[in-house]
């Protein structure tokens, strides 16, 4: 064997590619010539680096914990995360089967009401995520100057973002959440050691509706939309307070 | 879909959550970007499992792990593929929470993460899939789309430029 054709199975070679009879000629060449061999341990101990010294991260729980929620929802229909601006895809089968017999006009109806409950569960399983360590905010910041712009590119919609720290309720961050079978927009605000997330995302939907506050396994959940936005806060702050700041961040 | 299906799908795809992210950070350079992307091609996957029945689902994930975070990339970045990476802050976020290596070990770390993040993505992929993830020829192959005379030789060139930039090459005598 010349050494040209040496050197030109050597990557393969060191990565056990080679035919058996193949390894066996590099195996004789490489013991009876030094450049060669000397090439070949070259290649052996940086893919010994590599191996030892790469980094090798692994799936943070919040992303698998995502994931799994996920699925979990795409046994009825699966949601489609490709589509922007139909949030309610995971519950087409529920909504279908009023509207075959309730005719076009409710259907709409008919979807929200069989949607809100699952929304405002999965809002809340989204709360309880982010109160585990590290998983509050993707982008931590008081200043809304640097949290609003965060959201650029990552979601389809442009979060409303206001000051709201001379009322007593300072912001903490923004992060992106996973609800109703797509990313959205959550900015985080805190009060005392209250922690309230605001989600929002886009709805073809452009009727407003009013806020309305519910309880869902002790934490206040409070849901409204206003023109073509869906919002959703939640909070283990009391009713009344929690009230107070949807008046505030609404205002803006 | 039918619920015998989804747990089908997740007994086979989501012990590969694990090389799916490592897989991610290393093309993207970024955790966010990775959690989003690996998230989006866990639900493509599963609106394509259909067209999945044997063969090897980590190979099969991986696969479209990679074309997402390209698709990502054309989608999000104006910087396109070919940015450098190699800022030692980028190399250490990557690096995450694992703290038991020793000083030393991870300062040799920290040297090989900047030395793999500033190949070009088409090396820097296949040095992910065959030392980290330790993929053959012919899945790495399947998972790049490109024949496996050319990972060959893309595992080739993409080491000889690791060699370089970490003081391994030998003087050739001439």
């Amino acid at each position: 064997m010349r050494c040209a054709e040496c050197r030109d199975a050597l990557t393969s070679y060191v990565d056990g590619e080679l035919m058996p009879e193949e390894a066996e000629t590099m195996r004789d060449h490489l013991a009876s010539c030094a450049a060669c061999a000397a090439e070949h341990e070259m290649l052996q101990s940086l893919s010994r680096r590599l191996r030892e010294g790469l980094a090798r991260p692994r799936a943070p729980d919040v992303l698998k914990a995502r994931i799994r929620s996920a699925l979990s929802q795409s046994t009825g229909v699966l949601a489609d995360v490709t589509t922007p601006g139909r949030p309610w895809t995971g519950l087409l089968v529920a909504g279908a089967l009023i509207a075959v017999v309730s005719g076009g006009a409710s259907f709409a109806v008919a979807r929200r009401e069989a949607s809100r409950p699952a929304i405002a569960e999965q809002v809340l399983s989204s709360h309880l995520r982010s109160l585990m360590p590290g998983h509050l905010t993707d982008v931590a910041s008081n200043d809304s100057h640097n949290v609003k712009p965060w959201f650029n590119g990552r979601v389809d919609l442009s979060p409303l973002v206001p000051r709201l720290d001379s009322a007593g309720f300072p912001l903490a961050g923004g992060r992106l959440d996973y609800v109703g079978g797509r990313t959205v927009a959550t900015v985080v605000y805190v009060r005392r050691q209250h922690v309230i997330n605001v989600f929002s995302w886009p709805t073809e939907d452009r009727t407003a509706h009013t806020p309305v506050t519910s309880i869902e396994k002790g934490y206040h959940v409070v849901h409204w939309s206003d023109g073509g936005v869906e919002l959703w806060v939640a909070s283990d702050l009391n009713a009344r307070e929690l009230e107070q700041f949807v008046t505030l961040y609404r205002r803006e | 879909m039918a619920h015998r299906e989804v747990e089908s799908f997740e007994r086979l795809v989501l012990p590969h959550l694990d090389d799916a992210y490592a897989l991610a950070c290393h093309l993207l350079r970024d955790e966010h970007d990775a959690q989003d992307v690996v998230q989006e091609a866990v639900l493509r996957a599963l609106r394509y499992f259909d067209g999945f029945r044997d063969g090897d689902a980590r190979a099969w994930l991986l696969a479209i792990v990679r074309n997402c975070c390209y698709t990502w990339q054309r989608r999000y970045r104006t910087d396109g593929l070919s940015v450098s990476y190699a800022d030692a802050e980028t190399s250490s976020q990557l690096r995450g929470t694992d703290t038991d290596a020793g000083a030393i070990r991870s300062s040799d770390s920290a040297v090989i993460d900047r030395a793999v993040a500033s190949l070009p993505p088409e090396f820097r992929e296949v040095i992910v899939l065959r030392e980290l993830q330790e993929l053959s020829y012919r899945e790495i192959s399947q998972i790049t789309g490109v024949p496996m005379g050319t990972v060959m030789s893309r595992l080739a060139r993409a080491r000889k430029r690791l060699a370089s930039s970490l003081g391994l090459l030998i003087e050739e005598a001439s």
